[in-house]
């Protein structure tokens, strides 16, 4: 049960009479998995139903699961309460932003601290792990203030006094959140596990660090790529505080930013708030169908001979 | 090639470290390539992260307000909090939650990620289901759980009425509110750790199975001696990452039941998060984050210690 | 080595277009001021460029509201002025202005809930608007006295009340009727006696219909209002002790305790803030605790119900009634603080002030807007302004927002049976207490 080319061998060369067992065995996963999935998806389809439901609807008790009225003008509606275009570029735009940068140095630094002996590696990375284990709610503040001060932007002089820094523009969003010290670990114990035979003969080639890394290793961390990417970018997309604290202008505000408006004290909006958050769900349900292709063995035979 | 048993790459990194290469170029070319390639996100980490939480530390021997000047107070705010029954009662909550929490959903997500590394029909939509929690925006999880554990209409009373067992008060009930918590919490997590454990999954050589499987080697057998010890670098991180996740976890307390009741489900996060933006107390809130920070620390280096981390 | 720096430089250019390409979305850089009108009327003296931080007009129709009617009108008033908005909501509210105050850069115009003031205010962070010509007696006349003390901090005008929330109780009249009443109960006891008739449950026990629903509301402020209609208050009259475990809030408390534990007309997890529907419009509930705002859900939802709630005061000693609500302030930073406070003077006006609560369905603050016809098509709305010489507000020490955190807890401890309603207040008392001495 534990890999693709066996359980398949299985199939083909086993002889006839052990296929029952197999096929029961094979069933009953098959419903503890269906089961499990089920589990899974029934916030995101509720949110769906939600969504389509008219007010009226909304208000039954006990509620209903499935609509008795399907009202898809919400989605038009809900489309049309705020500039969630430009939201919805902005947001693409951030955590594109972010994922390429998070990827590029975090894969280098990753690859560096499983890899290349230097002193202080050690001390470094357990300083990145350490980085993850103060609250954001405590940091966001410093970080504002860093923002605020950045000397020579917005109107600051060189010592940071003046002006706005990179409050209100592009910088604030993209760079403070650029780079996570979880992606940097979690590349790191993908070199990790990589064997050291390909870093000795490409040594021995004479192949420089930067391309032993990017041309030897990294294509074999296909599958840690596309893990960060989809949590940097799931991350990002879904990050609603700080894009809130560093802009006020609506021409810089991000998606989340944007679903709030249907969340009025006292008086939610469900089925509006529904309908755009499904749309804001759906290039990340997209991105991981793209990313999870990469979950394939391939690892085997491709790298080593 | 022949195979290596498991820890083979780490042992090449620490050897490396050890003794000197003879035939490679090594040493000064080598050592500064790692620092340059550590460079920019080291250089990052220090600006945006590092700061921050150097100043955190600094402030959390102040009363700092945020209307007024930082005050020095030294120690205040720490004896302070030895004396907070409700921070006492976070702290406890926190260890319960992340002491259930991370090893059921760890477990849960390794075997689900070798189920679905198989060849399936569905795998996709499989993967895709296990990983929606982790993409469903959180009122909607939130909206769906209150639903489930609504006392009246609640899915979990209605099966519960089946078989005769009295409806529960799920959130309302403070002997039971932590573990309702509790259960979104290992079911929210399983997404993001399966999905890590399948990407370290296709870093294992499928000879290694081959040969196990000619030597009469079970697939369970397999499982126990080939995936899990080649599955140690991954586990190293997810446990490290789950930790300090569960240790933070704010979200889940903040839709489902603000704390309550009656402080039966409040985190050390949730209290950080109420000191710093409710109560306008960053110095006290930076002093609840420290502490935080120490038991992470702590936790770690006893994790590393424990299982040996990912070294050999 | 050469080969080796060269490509180090190759690697680093790949990065930095890596970086580039992500920038290249990021021309923008012109300042988002809001259009501003061309009229050539107006008061050209009052200049600048000022910036509004608000957790009102946050929605879709807030926001049209702002825009496209209310800053016009003030543009016309107002032609050398600019005014960049900055939206956010209750819920981000505090976030916002920690930030802005930690950094110094805070708003010139501040919209804050009633109960902030006082820690904004000792703390220097706002303007005293007497000093710029808005008095407290000019005002006296607009607002009842206990609404404009909530914009007052030791004995200065700090802030001006725009909007009200407002807590009384609510009951549906068909539910009553089908029970023989037909007037709303007028007591404490009278209040217990209704509950308990109008309960009902299953044949198993189970509660179908609370009769006094007080978990959909935030507990704090449902005790709030009991504890007003008790005779209790908050804090003693020159606010240096907390006064809410006086016998009077004790016995508030403790009648609050009664009606779940021993008369059982709600049951703890029937209801809860995060509820979506309010139970008195699926008839899940006879009575409640309620917001003026139930009207909005109401006409969306349930329309047919219109005729059917009844609000009431809460009566013990004295009827009851808690606000809250939204005032504006001026930065005490301002640079531009004649031109941030005509933008004060014109959103807390009567006519922009009732627009906005039209938009959101709350009780204008201005005594004068009874008479709009918003306000006379709103029963709820209507009710709360004609009580609101009974209504009390929270607040009046600087530490508010920090005590105010620990009250939902100390209720539910009470109702949970965990602490007696002395225990639970005592011990917020001395919470209260630590955080005033600090």
């Amino acid at each position: 049960m534990t890999a693709t080319t066996t359980s398949a061998s299985h199939g083909a060369g086993q002889p006839a009479e052990r296929r029952p067992r197999v096929n029961a065995r094979r069933v009953l996963l098959t419903v503890l998995l269906a089961f499990g999935a089920f589990t899974m998806i029934i916030p995101f389809l509720w949110m769906i139903l939600t969504s389509v439901k008219s007010p009226a609807e909304l208000i039954e008790f006990p509620p209903s699961f499935w609509p008795k009225e399907w009202v898809w003008s919400n989605y038009t509606e809900a489309l049309d309460a705020a500039p969630f275009a430009t939201y919805f570029r902005n947001s693409l735009v951030i955590a594109t932003g972010h994922t390429l940068i998070t990827v590029f140095f975090g894969a280098m630094a990753g690859y560096a601290l499983a890899r290349i002996p230097f002193r202080g590696r050690e001390l470094i990375f357990l300083g990145f792990i350490a980085m993850l284990m103060i609250p954001t709610y405590t940091k966001i503040v410093p970080q504002f203030l860093l923002v605020k001060f950045m000397p020579l932007f917005g109107g600051n002089d060189i010592l940071g006094q003046g002006g706005s820094g990179w409050l209100n523009t592009w910088w604030a969003l993209l760079i403070p959140g650029g780079l996570s010290p979880f992606a940097i670990f979690l590349f790191r114990q993908f070199y990790l596990s990589l064997p050291r035979e390909l870093e000795e003969a490409a040594r021995l080639d004479g192949l420089g660090e930067f391309r032993i890394w990017g041309q030897v290793y990294t294509p074999l961390v296909k599958p840690a790529i596309a893990t960060v990417a989809l949590l940097t970018f799931q991350d990002s997309w879904n990050n609603f505080l700080w894009p809130l604290l560093v802009t006020t202008r609506d021409d810089l505000r991000v998606i989340q930013v944007g679903l709030a408006v249907f969340q009025q004290e006292g008086t939610t909006q469900w089925a509006y708030l529904m309908a755009g958050t499904t749309l804001a769900t759906i290039p990340m349900v997209v991105l991981f169908l793209v990313a999870q292709r990469y979950f394939i063995q391939g690892f085997a035979t491709a790298g080593i001979k | 090639m022949t195979i290596k048993p498991p820890g083979t790459a780490s042992e090449a990194a620490s050897a490396a470290r050890r003794r000197p290469r003879r035939s490679i170029p090594a040493g000064r070319k080598l050592r500064r390539a790692g620092w340059l390639m550590v460079a920019p996100a080291l250089a990052h980490t220090i600006l945006w992260i590092a700061i921050p939480v150097l100043a955190t530390l600094v402030l959390s021997f102040t009363d700092y307000q945020v209307f007024r000047a930082p005050r020095w107070v030294a120690l205040e705010n720490y004896v302070e909090l030895w004396n907070d029954d409700v921070f006492r009662k976070a702290t406890w909550n926190t260890i319960v939650y992340t002491f259930f929490t991370v090893p059921v959903s760890m477990a849960v997500a390794v075997v689900i990620a070798v189920l679905l590394n198989q060849k399936l029909r569905g795998r996709t939509i499989y993967r895709a289901a296990f990983f929606l929690p982790q993409v469903t925006a959180t009122v909607a999880i939130a909206m769906v759980w209150l639903w489930m554990y609504n006392p009246q209409y609640g899915l979990l009373n209605g099966l519960l009425s089946m078989v005769g067992v009295p409806r529960q008060i799920w959130l309302g009930d403070p002997s039971l509110a932590l573990w309702s918590v509790i259960a979104v919490g290992i079911w929210q997590g399983i997404g993001m750790k399966m999905l890590i454990y399948l990407a370290a999954l296709q870093n294992i050589d499928q000879n290694l199975y081959e040969a196990a499987s000619i030597d009469g080697a079970s697939k369970v057998q397999q499982f126990f001696s080939i995936t899990l010890p080649m599955l140690k670098p991954a586990t190293f991180f997810v446990f490290v990452i789950s930790i300090i996740g569960a240790f933070q976890v704010f979200d889940q307390i903040y839709v489902l039941t603000d704390g309550g009741p009656a402080n039966a489900t409040t985190m050390m996060t949730y209290e950080v998060y109420r000191s710093a933006f409710q109560n306008f107390r960053m110095g006290m809130a930076c002093a609840q984050s420290v502490v935080l920070f120490a038991f992470l620390i702590v936790l770690t280096v006893i994790n590393r210690r424990l299982t040996g981390g990912d070294e050999k | 080595m050469k080969k080796e720096t060269r490509r180090v430089k190759a690697s680093l250019a790949a990065g930095a277009a890596a970086f580039s390409l992500v920038l290249v979305a990021c021309g923008g850089t012109d300042n988002g001021s809001e259009a501003r009108g061309d009229a050539n009327s107006g008061d050209s003296e009052v200049s600048g460029d000022i910036t509004l931080l608000t957790p009102i007009y946050e929605g879709n129709e807030g926001k049209q509201l702002l825009e496209e009617e209310l800053l016009p009108q003030f543009y016309e008033q107002y032609p050398e002025v600019t005014v960049t908005v900055d939206y956010t909501n209750f819920g981000s509210l505090n976030e916002k202005l920690t930030t802005a105050v930690a950094s110094g850069l805070v708003p010139d115009v501040m919209m804050m809930g009633v109960g902030w003031i006082e820690a904004f205010a000792s703390n220097g962070v706002l303007a005293d608007l007497g000093e710029h010509g808005v008095t407290i007696d000019e005002l006296s006349g607009d607002f009842t006295p206990e609404i404009l003390e909530g914009g007052v901090w030791e004995g200065d005008l700090y802030a001006v009340p725009i909007m009200l929330d407002t807590r009384f109780g609510i009951a549906r009249k068909d539910i009553l009727a089908e029970a023989g009443f037909t007037e709303p109960p007028g007591s404490f006891e009278e209040l217990r006696e209704y509950a308990i008739a109008l309960t009902e449950r299953s044949d198993s026990g189970e509660l179908e219909r609370a009769g006094f629903d007080l978990l959909s509301m935030d507990l704090r402020q449902m005790y709030e209002v009991f504890l007003f209609a008790n005779g209790g208050s908050l804090f003693n009259d020159d606010y240096t002790e907390p006064a809410f475990n006086s016998p009077e809030g004790v016995e508030a408390l403790q009648f609050l305790v009664d009606l779940v534990q021993e008369d059982e007309v709600e049951d703890i997890g029937f209801s809860s803030t995060d509820i979506d529907v309010h139970p008195l419009l699926n008839g899940r509930a006879a009575m409640a605790v309620g917001h003026n705002n139930l009207w909005i859900q109401l006409q969306e939802a349930a329309p047919e119900l219109a005729d059917e709630l009844m609000p009431f005061s809460i009566t013990g000693t004295q009827p009851g009634m808690f606000f809250g609500g939204t005032l504006a302030t001026v930065s005490s930073g301002s640079s531009h603080p004649e031109a941030a406070m005509a933008l004060v003077e014109f959103l807390a006006g009567e006519e922009a002030a009732l627009a906005a609560n039209e938009q959101r369905g709350n009780v204008p603050a201005r005594t004068a807007l009874l008479d709009s016809e918003y306000v006379q098509s709103n029963p709820l709305v209507q009710f709360a302004m004609e009580n609101l010489d009974v209504a009390q507000r929270e607040g009046g020490v600087p530490q508010w927002l920090e005590i105010r955190g620990d009250f939902t807890p100390a209720v539910e401890s009470a109702l949970l049976g965990q602490k007696t309603a002395q225990e639970a207040l005592d011990d917020l008392a001395d919470g209260a207490r630590a955080a005033m001495d600090r």
